[in-house]
């Protein structure tokens, strides 16, 4: 089970060998507890807020939760339920989940728990100071009736010496429902024909998340004039940055060595655009990994936002489409994965049918108004964030998975040979 | 207590790895089309501080004012100048800039009122007037002789008769800027409980004008009294007890011993700026020495652990030449303003471009040489885009034209017509906002604002710039400005070459003998420090920033 926290042996070796521990390839000059909050005595529980420092003087927080066994899961519970409020944490919800709990698996950023198959606790470890996208975003989505989420039925938080910020967050479990990312390995021309469904959700899931121009969090936004330029300006530094440090002996990344600046041309080409759409709050990691299916259809799950992002930069309002775009990503990944994990290629055309489908399904649902004015200005800066998406991912394949660094490679050189619409 | 703001880990000396950014509100955008910049048009803009990488904006002041010194002749402390907008739209600005990681302060002159304000117009009005001790009178315009005339260009004395009161008043700066009485207890409680104002509207501190006068004494230069640093100290106390993680910065213009009381024993303002090494920096690239810098650093005294340094380059004031000799004064203005017009008061009214005669190299070496000193360094809005001035502007009116936005109309600062705006943007054909704007740069890889982002988002990542001893290097090739800072485990060197022309330079780092460079930028490896002094050679203008990692690796 992967909470409560067992620290056995040096506070500073465990934390480091946490899956959730975010800056592994960093120097760690020392772990230390800045906040300890006792939130029960028997089954012993704390709250601890700890620091990773760094070796330039830089550092991360963490959550941790020691204690003993199950019981002490079962206290956290308790707290969500009597709306407790321990020293600065102060939980939220009025719902004590009950159950049989177990551990979810395949975490990485987080830790939770589900409760008798029909709430789940996400406690979340790195932690910045604010709120957390996925409180208010659940909580706003919740909020206006959007059934394609699992409602949010409590949360936690902290207000203390260290700083003010959200804890963890409870929602209903997605029973008997499967994820989008196996679902399209295990049945590719199945999930083909789902598509358009989750397309048009995540079109009313937009629509919805610019709706009320009261709440100034979700307020949608005028892009500011040099929105675009800003975007492009931050894009192309990452390219030059990935470009940098590319290796030169990986086969893999032939199709694109040496074409940096092809690709910075590119950019640049596709950047003529002229300011439209609007900026609403967004998922911020949109992908089939983050989607459930149920009978129902399809819910949509993690409004964290790409855990390498700042939390203030997980908050920032964006055009919509840069979801669609991950989610397009997306089915690059799922295509070229079913040869890589199955050794099985994925039927013929999959890819592009899968693009079709979706997004033509998602333009007709959304709020016309939050897009760029024209298909082609629509498309253009589609392929924008594509290509930022590409980029990040093309770093993160190459720190952490040599083997899926073509998925990237074949998302970039793509754009060098597509025409820009114009 | 006020919370320390919900989008900040708590950190009583977050302002030591900040980097600050002036803004002259009037000139940055202005969101309302009447020709003014104003609060609506800052916030539109927080998208652009936030990818710049700044952490603080300092706002010029905002208040209700004659504006006749640039709106630091204030007529309501309590209030917004109408052209920014109103108190609204200064708490949602200030929400919007917490929202994205960015604190706000604000320039407060606590030195002095606008003649217009009422405290002033009820203490005129009649001796008995409850008011009229809030400010300095006198039937004798000589009092206080030795206190000299700042703005030695406009003010004759530093007494004004007035008809009204039948008594001279006492102004250290114009003469439509009475200065308060200290003295009296009601004007420190009232100008502390301006304080609490805005810090509970949500600023994140002050930049404290003209601290240096609040008080006057016979037989002195009624300068850094004893009786300011109590009434700073008594601010200080009670910024700490209600708000904390807030800043006070103290506008001292003064030599680093006087300034360094302005921190008394790390119970009075947080900041300072260094005025002195300002020109020092000018100074030190004409003549192609270090001297200059490596002088004023020796006699700059050691601060409290919990204060710092502010430096810049330029500000929205003239490149003030108070702190520097006869001698170098001549030759600052010798080299700097060669147009006499460019000169005011004690100093020069130019921008940084205009004053590296639009050199790209000399204005990274010196942004190279500003973030490698210990203190937190202040940017001017306007010089990341190399934005010039306009000399024929009159008082300091020429380093504040409007932000260069775009290549379109009014350099996309305004939707006014031409004729309304507050001043007009510059035009010429090597500054104008046709060559020089924030979209072009934004486009070009290669351009100076580009290059200005990833040099702050450099410095950020280490936060000995802010935190770490400093140690100046004394090679023998005087060309060179060299420094290692360490904090904790990190230890950064710093190598500058002030000349026109290609230098090398043998460095003594037999103290760091075993460690290797490793270039900050580019993360270059350049080989390991051994027994013998190092070798470095350096372009014109050129400078090289290492970390000195700890590397078991053979050379």
């Amino acid at each position: 089970m992967s909470l409560p926290d067992r620290i056995d042996g040096p506070l500073e070796e465990w934390v480091l060998k946490q899956r959730w521990f975010a800056s592994k390839a960093r120097e760690v000059a020392s772990v230390n507890v800045l906040e300890r909050v006792a939130l029960s005595e028997d089954p012993p529980l704390a709250l601890e807020l700890v620091e990773a420092r760094f070796q330039a003087g830089t550092h991360e927080l963490y959550q941790l939760l020691p204690g003993e066994g199950d019981e002490a899961v079962r206290m956290l519970a308790r707290l969500l339920g009597e709306e407790a409020q321990v020293g600065p944490v102060s939980f939220h919800g009025g719902l004590e989940p009950s159950g049989a709990i177990r551990a979810m698996g395949a975490e990485q950023s987080n830790s939770s728990i589900v409760f008798g198959e029909q709430q789940v606790l996400k406690v979340f470890r790195r932690v910045e100071p604010g709120v957390n996208p996925e409180l208010e975003m659940l909580r706003f989505l919740s909020a206006r009736g959007f059934g394609g989420v699992a409602a949010l039925t409590g949360w936690y938080e902290t207000s203390g010496e260290v700083m003010q910020a959200t804890l963890g967050i409870m929602q209903e479990f997605v029973a008997e429902a499967r994820d989008g990312w196996e679902l399209a390995l295990d049945d590719p021309l199945g999930t083909l024909a789902r598509l358009p469904e989750l397309g048009a959700a995540t079109g009313e899931m937009h629509t919805v998340l610019a709706a009320d121009p009261s709440d100034p969090a979700f307020a949608p936004e005028e892009p500011s004039m040099e929105a675009l330029s800003l975007l492009t300006a931050t894009i192309d530094e990452q390219i030059e940055q990935v470009f940098l440090d590319l290796p030169r002996d990986t086969p893999a990344l032939a199709p694109i060595l040496g074409r940096g600046e092809e690709i910075r041309d590119r950019l640049q080409l596709m950047s003529h655009v002229g300011v439209g759409g609007r900026l609403i709050r967004h998922h911020g990691d949109y992908h089939l990994g983050q989607t459930m299916l149920r009978d129902e259809g399809w819910t949509i799950l993690d409004f964290e936002g790409e855990p390498a992002r700042t939390l203030l930069e997980r908050r920032r309002k964006r055009s919509p489409l840069r979801d669609v775009a991950g989610m397009l990503r997306s089915f690059a990944y799922a295509a070229s994965a079913s040869e890589l994990l199955r050794g099985e290629p994925a039927p013929a055309g999959w890819q592009e049918q899968a693009r079709q489908g979706f997004l033509d399904a998602y333009l007709e649902t959304v709020d016309q108004s939050l897009l760029p004015a024209g298909r082609p200005a629509t498309d253009k800066l589609l392929a924008i964030f594509e290509l930022e998406k590409a980029v990040y991912e093309l770093r993160y394949e190459l720190n952490n998975r040599p083997d899926w660094v073509p998925i990237p490679v074949a998302g970039i050189a793509r754009l060098l040979h597509e025409e820009v619409p114009t | 207590m006020q919370p320390a703001g919900q989008w900040f880990e708590s950190d009583p000396l977050w302002f030591k790895t900040a980097i600050f950014y002036e803004i002259h509100l009037r000139g940055f955008f202005d969101g309302t089309g009447d020709g003014h910049g104003d609060f609506r048009g800052l916030t539109e803009k927080l998208d652009y501080l936030q990818w710049l990488g700044i952490d603080v904006v300092w706002l010029l002041p905002m208040y209700p004012s004659p504006m006749r010194d640039g709106g630091y002749d204030i007529a309501d402390f309590y209030g917004v100048h109408q052209d920014y907008g109103t108190m609204d739209d200064v708490r949602a600005f200030i929400e919007a800039a917490h929202e994205r990681g960015i604190r706000v302060i604000a320039d407060l002159v606590m030195n002095h009122t606008s003649s217009d304000h009422e405290w002033f117009q009820e203490a005129r009005s009649s001796p008995g007037n409850a008011k009229r001790d809030w400010y300095v009178w006198s039937d004798d315009p000589t009092r206080y002789d030795q206190a000299r005339i700042i703005f030695v260009d406009t003010e004759t004395s530093n007494w004004t008769w007035d008809d009204k009161a039948g008594a001279y008043y006492w102004h250290r700066f114009f003469h439509h800027q009475p200065d308060l009485n200290y003295d009296n207890p009601e004007v420190q409680d009232a100008m502390i409980d301006v304080l609490r104002f805005w810090l509970d509207a949500g600023l994140d501190g002050f930049r404290l004008d003209a601290v240096p006068y609040l008080f006057e004494r016979d037989e002195t230069n009624c300068e850094n009294l004893d009786e300011t640093h109590d009434f700073l100290k008594r601010a200080r106390v009670t910024v700490d007890a209600e708000y904390p993680d807030r800043v006070l910065l103290a506008e001292a213009n003064q030599w680093p011993a006087d300034v360094v009381e302005y921190f008394g024993e790390g119970d009075e303002c947080h900041m300072a700026f260094h005025f002195p090494v300002m020109p020092r920096m000018f100074m030190a690239l004409r003549r192609e020495e270090a001297t200059p810098i490596l002088e004023i650093l020796a006699q700059t005294p050691h601060i409290p652990d919990n204060c710092q340094w502010g430096l810049f380059l330029r500000n929205h004031d003239e490149l003030t030449l108070e702190m520097v000799t006869d001698e170098e004064r001549d030759y600052m203005y010798a080299e700097y303003a060669k147009d006499p017009r460019m000169k005011l008061n004690v100093g020069i009214r130019r921008r940084l471009a205009p004053l590296m005669d639009g050199g790209r190299d000399e204005i990274e070496l010196l942004h190279a040489m500003l973030f490698s000193l210990p203190g937190s360094p202040v940017l001017y809005y306007g010089d990341e885009i190399a934005m010039g001035d306009n000399v024929y502007l009159g008082d300091r009116d020429g380093v504040r034209t409007p932000m260069q936005w775009t290549g379109d109309r009014n350099g996309g600062f305004s939707r006014a017509d031409f004729a309304q705006l507050y001043a007009p943007p510059l035009m010429d054909p090597v500054y104008g906002y046709q060559a020089v704007n924030v979209e072009a740069q934004l486009r070009t890889p290669s351009s100076l604002l580009r290059w200005l982002r990833r040099f702050i988002a450099l410095r950020k990542e280490h936060p000995v710039f802010g935190l770490g001893s400093f140690e100046a290097l004394t090679p023998g090739n005087e060309k060179i400005f060299a420094c290692v800072r360490t904090y904790e485990d990190d230890v950064v060197l710093c190598v500058h070459n002030l000349a026109r022309s290609a230098q090398a330079v043998e460095l003594d780092l037999s103290a760091y003998n075993g460690r290797r460079p490793v270039e900050l930028f580019g993360r270059s490896r350049f080989p390991k420090i051994g027994e013998l002094p190092y070798l470095l050679t350096l372009a014109p203008r050129g400078f090289f920033w290492f970390r000195l990692e700890v590397d078991d690796e053979p050379a």
